[in-house]
């Protein structure tokens, strides 16, 4: 195996990438190269479905199972090497299609098929030696001797985005909302990388070209998210057990979440949200279930702990999974493009097995006093606010603001964010995105005249609100994103924040701090390109790096 | 320093205040040595790179290899990673979490009562238990296939391990197939007093025979008469994740009268569709349609079939002592690297 892509990935002097038997992940060396193979697999199936669409004829199984098959490559989502042969397989039997689609729609448009070459041609083999061997030749790294670190790099830059934008067009799809122009361009993005390209210039654009394309998708995701459970709202969520029986869902999708409690109402289960399902409790359809109870334990790095001592079943929607403990690994469920060997697999929301689990575990004995945070601070309620907070920035009550998101490693003497948030001088707001605000968000920060200095736009999935948050600022104060008192302190842990990334500097903003370690497969020369032409800023130390963000705008 | 000079006694100290000691070889990783213990100490990556492994080292000297520095609690001295520390004197360790979290503890009792006894084929009972409700007022049967339980009849000091048949389910369902042995306690207990509604207490699930969960090697099964129990369990999980493994089934016996879980084997072949199931009779009569010869028999010509061509299974065996022996014999003469052989001895008391 060689894997780079997330930030936990094997560094040392002498190597970088995760190459032995096992990845930090927990991923092994079969799932990682089947892993590689599907990209392939995927790659064959755009180089058709680009085709054919182009004369008309999409063909929407082959785009949702892009979607769906990058999805599970993610770190922290699939560890399964056996659902990956399914995969290879009906990848091809896909590829099959949309060549069959391709080439009868050229015909009929009177023009000859064109040949097409690559990973269009790909056959699985017979077995397991032989998939890997096929994988073996495919990986991200193949022709690093040829082409040189910096076009692999930015073949992974390209890539990873791509891999961030397919889990949120998932999302987004299963929730039923999906845009042509979206598969378009990311089957576009994936027949390029199919011709292994070695341009420089070009790929820079290409992956900028990626980031414009999830801005469009995290549109999409949030006309999914609000158009099916309603604009967020903020709200207290309870942290606290209620007693009863228990069923916890963890991961990102709250389509998962909305059929579970729609299976679960009058059955007598509390269900709590667990990580990035924090932010479902904001949404008015999801609240309005009163069995929706609250949110347990905190980031996905604790979960190993947190899940053995809870005592229901768990469902983990998305990533991040790590490796279940004994404790609990027959109480927990994957749904989707999830996956460990020999845990239980849910597919279409058939949740009898783990409704049966929650009425046999013992659920919480007694409640527990109350104890509540506060999240919802999407657009809507942000900009809600949007003239007192426009007033308190121009009576100089507040200084700056600082949008602390992504997501953090599990390391556990990471405290840079933490203090970042808790340093910020008292006329500063901090916003919040995605899961590293579990270092913090039990800190007591206070308000600015009614404001409160913490907000919590939502899951990492809700960076659109940010954007939109931060246009509509920039509106008001008539002026560019650049010039607002605003700075971006961004951690970075997987595909997702690669594609999140890539939309920010697409949209041309500058002065991101970016963290905690800069990605492994950006080499000095691509990180050089990001700083000269965006200002991209490594973290350095907290308070020195709140000193200098201050002084960028001031 | 010199480390390699014997086992060091390790204590773990749990934040909750409890202790917990084991042996650890210098070559070992405090991480393995908890495991060897049956300990599962929460841990990630494994590589010194994660840090989800981190602990402190409260006295003694030990030897921490590569690792990310990152990874470790900054400011304090003795600041370790459980995977990649090995100790070079008697060690104490804080945990830096409660003993719960720990996979560890006595193992659970609970009380049952027969709800199925059925004879099948010459020598085997079907034995189903129904677990009572637990103190929580639940009652799961939570196991892993291949695991076992103690049986114990009360009041009459005895006592009898038999591996599961059936797969963990929220009902309390628990089924063994156990052969009757002639002089046996539980046997008699089973032939002359057992009824459907007669209470056991049940100890376990314990063992460590199971699937090997990862990787997509073909798996073949290997059993001597009731040894079938714990395969049967692992092929019916298979059965229930639809896993696609390329799967087959020897099962052994001496002669035909006593074959059993005929019914079983037929419905999980409906159930995991590449299924192949190969019954063999060593001392069987003229007209015997399935294999004749042993278990071990068939398993050394099929795999002798595979030629050089092919991945070698993983094997899992169970039954006595002798097809054991024999059928590790015939894995390592015809290819398969040991540790693709798992194995449970079934020893009769």
């Amino acid at each position: 195996m060689f894997c780079y892509q997330c930030e936990q990935t094997q560094r040392s002097d002498t190597a970088t990438g995760c190459a032995s038997q096992r990845g930090n992940c927990g991923k092994d060396a079969t799932t990682a190269d089947l892993q590689d193979l599907l990209v392939h697999a995927t790659k064959g199936i755009a180089q058709f479905a680009k085709r054919a669409r182009a004369l008309g004829q999409p063909d929407r199984e082959a785009d949702r199972f892009i979607l769906y098959a990058l999805f599970t490559t993610l770190t922290n989502v699939n560890f399964n090497a056996t659902r990956f042969v399914g995969l290879l397989h009906e990848a091809a039997k896909l590829r099959d299609a949309a060549r069959a689609r391709y080439e009868a729609a050229a015909l009929a448009a009177g023009q000859q098929p064109e040949p097409v070459t690559g990973p269009a041609t790909w056959q699985p083999a017979a077995d397991q030696a032989g998939l890997l061997q096929q994988a073996a030749s495919v990986g991200i790294n193949a022709g690093i001797d040829e082409v040189g670190a910096d076009v692999i790099g930015l073949r992974s830059l390209i890539l990873y985005g791509l891999k961030g934008v397919a889990a949120y067009a998932h999302h987004a799809q299963v929730l039923g909302q999906e845009r042509e122009d979206v598969y378009t361009g990311i089957e576009d993005a994936l027949d390029y990388l199919a011709q292994d390209p070695a341009d420089v210039p070009l790929l820079l654009q290409k992956a900028l070209a990626i980031g414009t394309l999830n801005l469009t998708v995290m549109e999409m995701l949030d006309a999914a998210n609000t158009g099916t459970f309603g604009a967020q709202l903020p709200t207290p969520v309870r942290v606290t057990p209620v007693k009863g029986k228990a069923i916890l869902v963890s991961g990102h999708d709250l389509g998962d979440l909305a059929a579970l409690l729609e299976q679960t109402k009058d059955k007598g289960i509390n269900v709590y949200t667990h990580g990035e399902m924090l932010p479902a409790h904001a949404y008015p359809k999801l609240k309005a279930y009163p069995h929706l109870v609250g949110n347990y334990g905190g980031a996905w790095q604790d979960q190993q702990l947190d899940f053995a001592n809870f005592p229901g079943p768990i469902l983990m929607t998305s990533n991040c999974i790590i490796e279940p403990l004994p404790a609990y690994r027959q109480r927990i469920f994957t749904a989707g493009p999830v996956g460990w060997p020999g845990v239980r697999h849910i597919e279409h929301h058939q949740f009898a097995p783990l409704i049966q689990a929650a009425q046999a575990l013992p659920g919480y004995k007694e409640d527990v006093p109350e104890k509540t945070l506060t999240v919802g601070f999407g657009r809507d309620a942000v900009l809600g606010v949007a003239g007192p907070v426009i007033d308190a920035v121009k009576s100089g009550a507040i200084k700056h603001f600082f949008l602390i998101g992504g997501c953090d490693g599990a390391v556990p003497g990471r405290n840079y964010y933490t203090e970042f948030a808790e340093q910020a001088p008292q006329d500063t707001v901090v916003l919040t995105l995605g899961c590293n605000k579990y270092r913090f968000n039990q800190h007591d920060f206070g308000d600015i005249g009614g404001i409160p200095r913490l907000l919590d736009i939502g899951q990492c999935n809700d960076t659109y609100s940010a954007i939109k948050i931060a246009s509509a600022l920039a509106e008001a104060f008539e002026c560019g994103v650049n010039d607002l008192p605003l700075s971006l302190i961004i951690s970075w842990f997987e595909q997702k924040a690669a594609a999140v990334l890539l939309t920010l500097l697409a949209l041309g903003i500058r002065n991101i701090r970016l963290g905690p370690t800069l990605p492994a497969f950006l080499t000095p020369n691509l990180v050089q390109v990001l700083v000269d032409q965006f200002a991209l800023k490594p973290v350095g130390e907290a308070k020195a790096d709140i000193q200098a963000a201050l002084l960028e705008t001031a | 320093m010199d480390c390699a000079v014997r086992p060091w006694s390790v204590e773990l100290r749990t934040l909750d205040g409890q202790s917990l000691t084991l042996p650890c070889d210098p070559q070992q990783t405090l991480l393995e040595a908890a495991e060897q213990a049956q300990w599962r100490l929460p841990a990630q990556c494994r590589q010194g790179s994660c840090g989800a492994c981190h602990a402190h080292v409260l006295a003694g000297d030990y030897a921490l290899g590569e690792h990310n520095p990152a990874a470790l609690p900054k400011g304090a001295h003795g600041g370790i990673l459980l995977c990649r520390t090995s100790p070079c004197s008697d060690l104490t360790v804080a945990l830096p979490y409660e003993h719960s979290r720990i996979g560890l503890g006595a193992v659970p009792q609970r009380e049952a009562v027969v709800s199925e006894l059925v004879r099948d084929g010459e020598h085997t009972v079907r034995l189903g238990l129904q677990l009572q409700p637990d103190a929580n007022g639940g009652a799961i049967a939570e196991f892993e296939p291949g695991q076992f339980m103690e049986l114990e009849v009360p009041g009459q000091d005895l006592k009898r391990a038999y591996s599961l048949s059936n797969t963990g389910n929220w009902e309390g369902r628990l089924e063994f197939l156990i052969r009757l042995q002639p002089q046996g306690r539980f046997s008699t207990w089973l032939r002359d007093q057992a009824a459907v509604g007669a209470a056991l207490t049940v100890h376990g699930p314990q063992g460590a025979f199971g699937l090997r969960e990862h990787g997509l090697r073909p798996r073949w099964f290997v059993a001597g008469g009731t040894g079938l129990a714990p395969l049967l369990s692992m092929l019916r999980r298979m059965a229930e994740y639809q896993e696609p493994h390329a799967t087959r089934l020897y099962l052994g016996v001496t002669r035909e009268a006593e074959l059993f879980g005929t019914a079983e084997l037929a419905q999980l072949q409906r159930d995991l569709p590449g299924l192949q199931v190969t019954r063999c009779v060593w001392q069987a009569r003229e007209g015997w349609g399935g294999f004749k010869g042993t278990a071990v028999d068939a398993l050394r010509q099929d795999l002798a079939a595979l030629g050089d061509a092919g991945d070698r299974p993983d094997i899992y065996l169970c039954g006595p002592p002798a097809l054991i022996d024999a059928a590790e014999q015939a894995a390592r003469d015809l290819g398969v690297p040991d540790e693709q052989v798992l194995s449970e001895r079934f020893v009769a008391r």
